[in-house]
This record gives structure tokens, sequence and C-alpha cells, in this order.
């Protein structure tokens, strides 16, 4: 493969970096749980994206960047399936998702 | 593939198409009002991330990102929302107070972010070794990070085993 | 061998005993072995004292030392040393306190608590005994506090009256001021010495002039300050005539003979001090010329025969301070020796009399001397004693106290041998009052009618105290077991001795004037005392309300201490609690304001997180810090 000397990497961080401020942005603001859930998953995408362009634009002779990225996606499939089960739990307890009417740690 | 890599023209215009299908979904997952639109909006957005993989030349990568994500992952998703419908007790708001602050916290780290990101001078290698890129990931995983590997299956049958204990109906 | 453990045995073997009576003979059945152990332990004593004298007078002193204590960089000893002074102390005390007990067991016979008293008296015997024995300042301390402890249980033996209870308290607390004075003596010596505790090695200090003069008047004053209140020297003498609530016994060894001479022993002990600072010596030779007046002057309206020996002694002693300060230790220590003769026997005689007629109020006694011959006759001998007549040791000793105010190098000298001569007069007026009223005349109640004498247990320390009180003056000559003088033997530095035969004359005068006053005011009847109170009410009630000192105490306490300690409460209550409370309520202020952070919502907590992501962010990379340079190693 040859290289992309047209496209700069501050483009691919560009987009990581918007790509995490939205997701950062959901988990501030959704009320519904699987809605900040949504928002973990695009910030986790996010870094995805930056550790495959410092791979690629880091020589892409050593794979740590990939290695990475793989563990990343593995553990955010655990870490969904883990959350989501919780929020059930939450859900049959308070009859409710949103998170901003669970406040029982408040005081 | 390849094709699409040569020429000054449509490897940027791939990429910004790319962008566009990352960003723009995301927004929407971000701000959609109903949770099942915001949960499928992540669909287009997860695989346009696999396009970026690809036209980063990490095509194994972009293969596991479609499985795992966009297969599994928002199907489980999609599963969870239909079993939390909510009953609807009158209060139909999608977002809560925060937006303001929100909006100020996300785009000051993001502003901030850039900032640091757009003065370094990366040290970008001027020839990738783009060879056979999935043999080498293989063989990374395999030995060097072969403990990273079997640690990640591990935490994924806690993981399993933990969210069936979680999520089991209360004994009666 | 110079000294050995047997030391130790002098003031052990009493304490054994006592705490043999504690285990064995406090049950009723029991109780008959007490007395036993008690004069068996200081029989024991005296012969050990008696040994110890004989090897130590006029040689070098007997010593032993044993480390008992090492705590921040002090070293404290358990030690005892047998000098000339504290060897013929020792067989004093010694001999006094077995003929009391051997006294008590007749007087004391059928009382309730019979076991206990001995036990309390074995006690109060070893600390005494201790005290003297004792070779440093801290370890005199330590049993000064215990002869206060036994004279409080055993002035107040008959705890379930309320005088006795609260003359004991008033004896505790009263001494406690001067106590206070000593332990500050000690302490500055422990700071200002480089914790020298030795009585040898503080005399060398003085002497060689390593402590400052300031230092050295303020110790003499502080430790004054506790003889005064152990020896009931004005004004904390209000406690000893309350004292006589105890058992008559207990007045004659501990208040009389023993605990209340401690104040002059340790004057002596520590006369070092007093004679690099002048100042100090005149204090104390003030001090006792004012007692040795006023509490003469109190004793000659006393109507309680207990209370005039009380008065009488607190006088007394203040002879032996007056001699001490005006520079004549040795005359000071000789009339403590013959004083505890003779005080001793007019106490235990007293005792005789009340034990027969059931009162101490001697208005109701009289013509007891052809019932109760014996006891009469010794007393008589006591009073003789007391009142400085020849042959009679009371009369060595006092005219070797006047000897040495009237040759003293205290400045005003002269006035003081005056105001000692009035006191001399009254001494000898007041004791022979307390004698005539007792024993000649008729008797003035039915009890006098019917008394008999004593048994031979009560009487045989009787003639044994007489035939001392008679034959002390013979010390000078000779100590026995000894080939010394008194004269010879106690004495700091150089002594002096002057012999006056215008002084003779004139304290054989005094004395003898006084005993005329006596018999022609209450003998003869030629002089009517009660036609004296009306005559002059206001000295009457002047002597009779004891110079009212016990009112200005009283008022001491409830205004100016109580005012004291309502500020101190007030404060504490206040300020110091109002500092903790304080401090509670500012954490319990500063919790409800910080609570608004705990808002129970995920996503504040979550948007407070990344604010301070960006701040970190910010602060670390601000200035031109390379992200590169932080992951990659440099070339």
């Amino acid at each position: 493969m040859t290289s992309l000397p047209t496209i700069p990497i501050q483009a691919y961080l560009l987009v990581s970096v918007l790509l995490f401020a939205i997701g950062l942005l959901a988990v501030f603001v959704r009320r519904n749980a699987i809605g900040v859930l949504l928002g973990i998953e695009l910030m986790l995408n996010a870094a995805n994206i930056n550790f495959v362009a410092f791979w690629r634009y880091g020589g892409a002779a050593r794979m740590e960047g990939q290695v990475f990225t793989v563990v990343v996606i593995t553990v955010a499939a655990a870490e969904a399936a883990i959350a989501l089960a919780i929020i059930l739990n939450v859900y049959r307890r308070f009859k409710t998702a949103n998170v901003d009417q669970i406040n029982l740690m408040k005081g | 593939m390849a094709q699409l890599q040569s020429g000054s023209f449509w490897g940027p215009l791939a990429f910004v198409c790319l962008a566009i299908g990352v960003l723009l979904p995301a927004v929407l997952v971000a701000l959609s009002r109903n949770i099942l639109h915001a949960a499928l909006w992540l669909l287009p957005c997860l695989v346009s991330v696999a396009g970026l993989f690809l036209l980063l030349g990490a095509e194994m990568l972009a293969a596991i990102q479609i499985l795992v994500y966009c297969g599994g992952i928002v199907v489980l998703i999609l599963f969870a929302i239909m079993l939390t419908q909510d009953v609807g007790h009158g209060d139909v708001r999608v977002l809560n107070q925060q937006l303001l602050w929100g909006l100020i916290g996300a785009a000051a780290l993001a502003g901030v972010l850039l900032h640091l990101l757009s003065r370094e001078a990366w040290p970008v290698a001027a020839r990738p070794q783009l060879g056979d890129v999935t043999g080498r990931l293989a063989d990374a995983l395999l030995s060097p990070y072969v403990l990273a590997f079997e640690v990640s299956s591990v935490v994924l049958l806690v993981a399993m085993i933990g969210a069936i204990v979680i999520a089991r109906a209360e004994p009666e | 061998m110079l000294g050995g453990f047997e030391l130790y045995l002098i003031p052990g073997l009493p304490l054994l005993a006592c705490l043999l009576i504690a285990a064995l003979a406090l049950r009723p059945g029991r109780e008959r072995i007490a007395p036993a152990l008690v004069i068996a332990a200081l029989a024991g004593s005296l012969v050990l004292s008696v040994q110890a004298l004989a090897r130590a007078a006029g040689h070098k002193p007997l010593s032993m030392s044993l480390p008992w204590l090492s705590v921040g960089g002090l070293t404290f000893d358990a030690s005892a040393l047998v000098d000339n002074l504290s060897g013929v102390m020792l067989v004093v005390v010694a001999l006094v306190s077995l003929l009391v007990q051997i006294y008590s067991i007749g007087y004391m016979r059928g009382e309730i608590g019979y076991g206990r008293y001995f036990a309390y008296m074995a006690l109060f015997s070893g600390s005494m005994l201790g005290l003297v024995i004792s070779d440093n300042i801290v370890q005199t301390y330590i049993f000064w506090e215990l002869v206060g402890i036994c004279s409080y249980l055993l002035i107040g033996f008959w705890y379930r009256r309320p005088a006795a209870a609260a003359a004991a308290k008033k004896a505790f607390v009263v001494t406690r001021f001067g106590d206070l004075g000593f332990l500050t003596a000690v302490l500055i010596l422990s700071f200002q010495g480089g914790g020298i505790f030795g009585f040898q090695q503080l005399e060398h200090m003085v002497k060689a002039g390593v402590l400052s003069s300031g230092v050295v008047t303020a110790v003499a004053l502080l430790l004054f300050s506790g003889a005064v209140g152990k020896s009931a020297q004005f004004p904390l003498h209000i406690w000893l005539p309350d004292a006589m609530e105890g058992p008559t016994p207990v007045s004659a060894l501990i208040h009389a003979a023993t605990m209340v001479a401690a104040g002059v022993y340790l004057v002596a002990r520590t006369y070092f001090f007093f004679a690099a600072a002048p100042s100090a010596l005149f204090v104390v030779a003030l001090i006792g010329l004012l007692t040795q007046f006023f509490a003469a002057t109190m004793g000659v309206a006393e109507n309680d025969i207990k209370r005039v020996l009380a008065y009488s002694t607190i006088s007394q002693l203040g002879w032996m301070m007056l001699a001490l300060g005006a520079g004549g230790y040795t005359a000071g220590v000789f009339h403590l020796t013959t004083h505890a003769f003779f005080k001793a026997l007019l106490f235990l005689t007293a005792g005789s009399v009340i034990h027969a007629v059931h009162t101490n109020n001697m208005w109701q006694m009289g013509g007891l001397g052809r019932r109760m011959p014996i006891t009469a006759l010794t007393c008589l001998v006591g009073a003789l004693a007391l009142a400085g007549i020849f042959p009679l040791s009371g009369f060595w000793s006092k005219d070797e106290i006047l000897t040495s105010v009237w040759s003293s190098p205290l400045p005003g000298h002269q006035i003081f041998f005056l105001v000692a001569m009035i006191g001399a007069v009254l001494t000898a007026f007041y004791m022979f009052r307390l004698w005539f009223l007792t024993f000649s005349g008729a008797p003035r109640s039915a009890e006098a009618g019917a008394a008999h004498e004593s048994p031979w247990v009560m009487t045989g320390p009787l003639v044994v105290f007489a035939a001392l009180a008679i034959a002390a003056g013979a010390l000078k000559a000779r100590v026995p077991w000894t080939s010394f003088g008194f004269g010879e033997l106690v004495r700091f530095g150089e002594g002096r001795e002057v012999v006056s035969f215008a002084v003779i004359g004139l304290s054989l005068g005094a004395s003898l004037l006084g005993i005329a006053v006596a018999w022609a005011a209450y003998r003869a009847k030629v002089i009517s005392p009660a036609a004296f109170n009306a005559r002059f009410p206001a000295i009457y009630r002047l002597l009779k309300n004891a110079w009212y000192f016990n009112l200005l105490w009283e008022l001491f306490a409830t205004r100016v201490v109580i005012a004291g300690s309502r500020l101190a409460a007030w404060f504490d209550r206040h300020i110091v609690n109002g500092m903790v409370d304080g401090v509670g309520w500012l954490s319990g202020w500063a919790g409800r304001r910080l609570r608004v952070t705990e808002t129970g919502q995920m996503q504040f907590y979550a948007l407070v997180f990344i604010i301070g992501v960006i701040a970190c962010l910010v602060v670390v990379f601000g200035r031109e810090q390379s992200l590169v340079s932080l992951v990659v190693p440099r070339p």
C-alpha cells in the first residue's frame, strides 16, 4: 500500500476529537441510561480511530496500535453487556431508565 | 480498494465522506428524540468508522468492527431498548437540565485537545510498511501480546457470566 | 561495714507489721495480735536504731543506697543515711512510738477498729522512720506525704463523727498548702540543680556556690513553707487544735512528738540552704517567734485539756523554729528531743484523765490528784519540764534556745528575746492553769468524784516518759551508746557554747512568775479569772476565738479561692468547650455547604470530572509541553 501524503494525520485526529466530544455530550445530556451508553460507545470509537491513525502514520511497522484496538473492541463488547444488564436491573427496580430520576446517592 | 488509495483526489474525497458519515449520525445518536432512532443511527456511524479503518489500511480491524460493533453491540442495545421501554410518566423530555453546561464542557474539551494536537509536530513516517498487515497482527496477538489476548477472552467470559447473573429475574 | 540492708529494716519493720495486721488481724476475733505485731516491729526498729546510732555517732555516717527509678534523665534512689542528726532522731522516734503503742493497748481496749488503729499506727511509725532516715529530698517528700496520710487516717479514726471527719479533712487540706511549697522547692532543685537530690551532694553544691543566691533563698523559703504546714506554724496552725478529735495516743505520738517535728527536722536537715540565705533564716525566726507568742495566748483561754496541749505544741514548735532561725541549730534540735518526751508525757496523762472522767472539759474535772496519783505526779513532772524548771530536761533546752536568741546575729534579736520571755511566762501560766484545774481543788462533777487510776499498761509508759523528761537534760553531757555530748553530735559547722547566767536567771524567773500567777488564780483563788474577763472582754473574746484565724482562712477559701474557681469554670465551659464545640459546629456548617455537590446525579459528576481533566491538560501542557516527547523516548 502506498502512503497517503494528501491526508494529514491531523485530519484523522480532528475527526477523532469531534467524535469524542459528541459522545461526551451524549453522556452529559441524555436522560435515558441507554442513551448514555450510546455516548460511551461513540467515545470508544473515537479512541479506536486515534489508535489506528497513529498506527498507520507511525510507519505501520509496529502492530501495537491495532492490538490495542482489538482489545478495546473486546472490552467494549464486554462492558456493553454488563452495562445493559445493570440497566435492566435498574429498570426493574425503579420502573424507569432515566438516570436523573435515580438519585439515591443524593446528599 | 488499492485504487482508492492512490491519487490525490479519491483519497481525500473518501475521507471527507467517511468523516461526515461518522460525525453526522453521531450527532443524531446524541440528540435524537426517540431512543430507538438514536440506537439505529449508531449503525451508519460505526460502519463509517470501519470505512476509516479500511482507508487507513487495517482491513482486519474493519472486519472486526463491523462484526462485533455493528453486528453484536448494536443488536444488544436494541434488545435492551425494547426491554426497558419507558411507560411514560408524563415527563417526555429526552435531554436533562445539563444541556448548556454539557455543551460548554464538551466544546471546551474539544477545543483544548484540538489546540494541543494541532501544534504538535507529529513524526510521521515517510514510508509505511503495508505488507501482510493481517498476518503481522496475528503474529502480534499470538506472541508478544498473547497475554492480552488470553486475558481479553477471560474478560469476555466473566462479562458474560456477570451479565447473566445481574440481569437475572429475582428468584421468587 | 558501712551500713547495709538493716538500715532499710528500721522503717521496713513497722511497714511490714502494718501489712501483716491488714492481712491477718482485722477480723473481730483476731484483733488482739495487732498490737503485738506493732510492738515487736518497733522494738526491732529501736534496737537497730540504737545500733546504728552507736556506730555512726561521731564517726562516718552509715549509708545505703539502691537505685529505684530512672526516668527522663533523672535518677531517684532509695537511700538511707544515718548520721549524727538522723541517728538521734531515729532513736527518739522509735522510743516514743514504742511507748505510745504500749499505752494504746490500754487506751483503745474495747474500741471498734482496734486492729485498724494499730495498722495505721504501724504505717505511721514506718513512714516517720523512713522520713528521718531518707538520704535524698525526693524520698523525704514521699514519706512526708505518707505521714500526712496517716495523720488524716488517724485524726479521722472515729470517722462516723462529723467533727472528726471534718478535722481530718482540714488537717490534710491545710498541710497541703505547705506541701505545695515543698514540692515547688523540689521542682526548682530538679531544674536548677541538675537532678541532684542527695542531701550530702546538695550541701556541697550550696557551699560551692553552684546555685545562685536567689535560687537558694527561694528553695529555703519554700522548704520552710512545707515545714510551716506540717509543724503547724502561723499561719497554717489552724489544723492542729482540731486534730485533737483523734484518739489521745494519736495526739501524743503524731501531733506532739513526731510528725509535727518533721517540719523542724526538715529545716535542720536542709539547714545548709538556710545558712546560705540569711533572709530566709530571719523569716524562720520571725514566724517561730510569732507562732510561739500567739499560740501561747490562745492556750491561755482554752477549756479543753487537749486543745490547751495542742496550742502548747504549736507554741513549742515555734520555739524550735525561733532557735533554728536565730542560729541555734543545736538548741532547736535539742528542744525537739526533750519536747518529744515531755509533750508525749503530757498528752498521755491527759488521755489517762479523759479515760477516767469521760470528758475533755477541765471545768468538769478537779481533785483528781488524790484519785489518780500516778497520773497527777507524772503530769506535774511534764508541766515542770515544759515550764523549764531546773533540773528537768525542758530547762536545759529552753535555756539554750534563749541563750542562742540572745547572742544571735539576727537583726533585732533583743526584741525577739523580749517577746520570747513573755511567751515563757505565758507557757508556764497556761500549763499550771491546766494542772491546777485538773488535779487540785475539789471535784466539779460526778465523774471526777468517781474517777480512779488507769491500769498499769497505761501508767507504765507514763512513768517511763516522766523519767525521760527528768533525765533528758543529761543528754547535753553524754548521749547514750555514744561517746559524745548532744552539742558535739548535733551541730552545724562549729557550734557555739555560750553560757549566760543572766539568761538562766531571767528564764527561771519568767517560769516561776507564770506558775505563781496560775497558782494565785486557780489554786489559791486569790485572783479571779472571771473578773479579769469581765474587765477586758475584748481580750477575752480575741483569745477565745484564737485571734479569729479560722475565720480569716474561711473567708479566704470562700471569697478568693471560690471566686477564682468560678472564673476558671467559666473559662472552661465557654472558651475551652467553646473551641471544641466550635470545631464540631464548623464541620457541620462546612458539610451543609458542601452538600450541594452531592446531587446524586451521575451526569453532574461526569461533568465535574471532565472539567477537572481540562484543567489538568491546561496545567500540564500549557507551556509548550510536547505530547510526543512524553511518549517517544529521546534518541
